[in-house]
């Protein structure tokens, strides 16, 4: 897959509770997968209607799991976790699909998101009325600029995903354009739309089932 | 003993200011008197504010035409351009500076700018210009400060005629008559001026500027009922049209539109000055003016087409008294009524309008403490009918340390009332996003008209937030010293800290079904603007003049400020896209501002009529758009580079006649992204002819 899996870091890492005593020392393997996906395509636009920008309306379906992009016809399944078109973000679970996913947008940065907070409501998609991933300018993960026509991920914003298999990953989305640069303000609308819908994110799926990044 | 204080009633009669002359080392430019800073004619070198002046020699030899012009060489204040060009003073953005013409405030902003290129300098004998809050005299928009643009009366003026013509086929005429009769001057101005326009990206069928006609006419007329009285009129009408040739998004597609966009305002300020002695001098003014624009845009696909209306008046009756208690003490004391309207289709219907009014009363004390200690108070009251009231005071003392060093230190409150737009727009932008934008006075109900169509997806937090507009405030101080080492060596230097609240900004209380954003107006921000002015002016061998000046600005939004130390900010790296927590030395301040400027002119002015200049102005680095999602400058992407812009003239004058040459922008630097109004090199003769 060309689009994807620039890096693949597996992280295995060995917690070891440090023991003050002769009691045999607990070892939990934590299972840590990070990922880079560029330029996942999203609905890219394919022609104008009634001078609108359009896609296809179809979503691309993506599995956290196995980083890998999930085919059109096997959406109705628990083999992908996350899924795109244009700036709405499905999760595999509530009315998107039948796997047991969710999530919510979480304010912060990737790095300091070390664990999914305790306190934390892991929302499911009740499409169209509310998103795990809540749509929207300004409401979720992107901002519109309505004077440049520019769309572009709020830094600061993690998505908490709850897999399809009921694990937890972290993603960040880096880019909403084609090889991961946005256009320049002063592009025209021509480039502005043919780049778009393009997703460039970074992420870490937990394998082991715990809320720790 | 010297009187400080000098009671011109007229700013001819200058017994007491040579006077004060003879025994000051004060350069010449501090022996100007200026009019602005207390209501009433002073010694610039006695004031004790920050102020400085234009005068119609700079004006001429600098080749202006417009306002912008000038004040864009002017240290301390950068021209913008967005809805015209307006003016940033101390980092203020153009909405909280105001504009006089003669003293009386000029309308008809767009978008909270009044377009200073509507205003020809022709006419003009001096701009003066007042830094800092002066809402203690002149109440709503004095904020930054205050630019007062004082034109010829008939009594120091004399006829001539003036023909300009440069690149772009720029037109410039005037005509200026002056007659004096036995107890009446009269002197009226008529002027022209038009361009083509120009296109800064090749190729384009839409210009960057569009070809441009404007006129103005303007008459004055004094005298004299007695030697206690004077009376005169001012008269103005300013005219402009503009052709449109531009693209108009329409449904995602760009169609090319024609049409027009023209306004036009009259000024008329008569006024009556009664001198009992030289205690006493009262003076009653009336000012009327109004403003209408018009644009009009034949849409394809749209039958109305675009169509634009606006309409403001403003009708204002002042009374003012000066009262010399002594020659160490005096008070001035006015008192006013303003009545203002709007009516514009972007509102609502033309036929409903919209009004204000506002009664003020201001006073203002100057009070001689010792030899070399001055004191100024005063404070105005507005009371408004349309928002709150607002009392603005103002303190400034002024040390004379030595004959040739003085210190300044003012503290002022500013305001600026909720404008007619941020009360009562009612306005949808089908092209971009289908956004609405609605007055506070007016969103409630627009907002329960989508709700009854449908029409509605949600409303924000902010919705239930919507409250009466207050205005905007601001808290000004200034500490300033000035130096004259010799007859041919001055400095000066000023620092400055404006505290904003209450900032008006537009916040979202809504989305459509339509996925189009519904914003409106709150009291939200808190901003700063401080930093450092300097200047110097030096003389040599009586021909050459060398002055420069430089302004360090910073500017924040307080709230930014706060949410950065609290680690709620984020930023995205440009490269990686990997987010990360901002910090006080990423953020780059409030937009438009750049944190360096400097400008060294030098003069050249022989005795024997030839004069040339060369004038080089430096704006640094300036936030211009985010880039990065958070809506503040912090990339280096975010930010318009710095550029330096040089302009020359040569001009000779022999008998009646004076020629000049000039060329703005020499080096021909161009941005078309952020610095549309700037065309490049331009080139320019000028053919005056006195009689």
């Amino acid at each position: 897959m060309r689009n994807s899996t620039a890096t693949s870091i597996l992280f295995l890492s060995v917690i070891l509770f440090a023991a003050c005593s002769k009691n045999e020392t607990p070892v939990i393997l934590n299972t840590l997968t990070s990922n880079t996906v560029n330029s996942l395509p999203a609905d890219t636009i394919i022609g104008l209607v009634n001078g609108q920008p359009v896609g296809a309306g179809k979503f691309t379906f993506f599995s956290l799991a196995n980083n890998k992009i999930i085919a059109n016809s096997d959406s109705n399944s628990v083999n992908w976790d996350i899924a795109f078109r244009g700036t709405t973000i499905i999760t595999n679970g509530g009315n998107s699909g039948p796997g047991a996913g969710g999530g919510f947008v979480y304010t912060g940065t990737f790095d300091a998101l070390t664990a999914v907070p305790a306190d934390s409501t892991i929302k499911v998609d009740n499409v169209p009325t509310s998103y795990a991933i809540t749509t929207g300018s300004n409401k979720g993960w992107y901002v519109y600029d309505f004077v440049n026509n520019l769309i572009t991920p709020i830094p600061g914003r993690v998505l908490v995903i709850k897999t399809a298999s009921g694990k937890y990953a972290k993603v960040e989305i880096l880019n909403y354009y084609k090889g991961g640069i946005t256009p320049a303000a002063t592009a025209t609308d021509a480039i502005k739309t043919s780049f778009q819908r393009y997703y460039t994110f970074r992420y870490s799926y937990q394998g082991n089932g715990t809320k720790v990044f | 003993m010297q009187r400080f204080f000098l009671f011109l009633f007229a700013v001819k009669s200058l017994t007491l200011h040579a006077q004060q002359k003879t025994d000051s080392t004060f350069s010449k430019d501090m022996d100007e008197v200026v009019v602005t800073a207390t209501k009433s004619p002073r010694l610039l070198g006695n004031v004790a504010i920050p102020v400085s002046v234009i005068n119609a020699k700079t004006l001429y030899q600098s080749g202006s035409l417009r306002l912008n012009e000038i004040l864009s060489e002017q240290t301390g204040i950068v021209v913008t351009d967005n809805f015209g060009k307006g003016i940033q003073v101390q980092g203020l953005s153009s909405d909280y500076t105001l504009i006089l013409l003669n003293g009386e405030p000029l309308i008809g902003r767009t978008g909270g700018v009044l377009d200073l290129s509507r205003l020809s300098v022709r006419g003009v004998k001096k701009i003066e210009i007042i830094k800092g809050p002066s809402s203690s005299l002149y109440g709503s928009e004095a904020m930054g400060g205050v630019v007062n643009i004082i034109t010829y009366d008939a009594a120091n003026y004399k006829s001539d005629l003036n023909v300009r013509y440069g690149r772009f086929n720029t037109m410039d005429g005037s005509f200026d008559y002056a007659r004096k009769f036995k107890h009446i001057q009269v002197n009226a101005s008529f002027n022209v001026n038009s361009s083509e326009g120009y296109s800064l990206k090749p190729n384009a069928n839409q210009k960057t500027v569009e070809p441009f006609w404007r006129s103005f006419q303007n008459a004055n007329l004094s005298g004299q009922f007695n030697k206690h009285m004077k009376y005169g009129i001012g008269l103005r009408y300013n005219n402009t049209y503009i052709k449109n040739s531009i693209n108009v998004q329409n449904g995602g597609v760009n169609v090319l539109s024609q049409g027009f966009e023209k306004s036009n305002e009259f000024n008329i300020n008569p006024y009556v000055e009664y001198e009992l002695n030289k205690s006493f001098k009262n003076v009653t003014r009336a000012y009327f003016t109004g403003f209408q624009a018009v644009q009009e845009l034949a849409v394809k696909d749209i039958a109305s087409g675009y169509n634009d209306r606006f309409q403001q008046s403003y009708i204002k009756f002042e009374n003012q008294s000066n009262i010399q208690l002594s020659n160490y003490s005096e008070i001035t004391f006015g008192i006013g009524v303003i009545k203002e309207s709007v009516s514009s289709n972007r509102y609502d219907s033309l036929s409903t309008r919209r009004f204000n009014q506002i009664l003020y009363t201001y006073a203002q004390w100057e009070k001689k403490l010792t030899p070399t200690l001055v004191l100024v108070g005063g404070a105005r009251y507005d009371y408004n009918s349309a928002y709150a009231s607002v009392l603005s005071p103002k303190i400034a003392f002024k040390y004379k340390l030595s004959h040739n060093i003085d210190f300044n230190l003012s503290y002022g409150r500013g305001f600026k009332a909720p404008d007619f737009r941020q009360l009562y727009l009612n306005f949808t932008n089908l092209a971009a996003g289908a956004y609405s934008v609605f007055g506070t006075e007016v969103a409630k109900v627009e907002m329960k008209r989508l709700i009854a169509g449908g029409l509605l997806d949600q409303a924000t937090a902010m919705y239930d937030k919507l409250n009466v507009l207050k205005p905007e405030t601001s808290g000004g101080l200034n500490l300033g010293m000035n130096v004259n080492f010799k007859k041919d060596l001055s400095l000066h230097i000023n620092l400055f800290r404006n505290d904003l609240s209450n900032m008006i900004v537009t916040d979202i209380i809504g989305y459509k079904k339509n996925a189009g954003q519904i914003f409106s107006y709150f009291n939200l921000k808190r901003g700063l603007t401080e930093g450092l002015e300097a200047g110097f002016s030096k003389k040599m061998n009586g021909v050459f003049t060398v002055n420069g000046g430089y302004q360090f600005l910073y500017s924040a939004d307080k709230d930014v400020l706060d949410a950065i130390t609290r680690g709620q900010v984020y930023q995205r790296d440009l490269h990686t896209g990997i987010a990360s927590v901002m910090h006080l030395k990423d953020y780059g301040g409030l937009p438009y501002r750049s944190m360096y400027t400097a400008n060294v002119k030098l003069l050249y002015s022989s005795k024997n009529g030839v004069f040339a200049t060369l004038r080089n102005i430096y704006r640094g680095k300036w936030g211009s758009v985010d880039m990065d999602g958070n809506g503040l400058i912090n990339r280096s992407d975010e930010f318009a580079k710095g550029y330096l812009q040089t302009n020359a003239s040569v001009g000779y004058k022999k008998d009646k006649w004076e020629l000049m040459a000039g060329m703005d922008n020499i080096f021909n630097y161009k941005d078309p992204a952020n610095l549309p109004g700037n065309p490049g090199r331009l080139s320019y003769i000028n053919l005056q002819l006195h009689f």
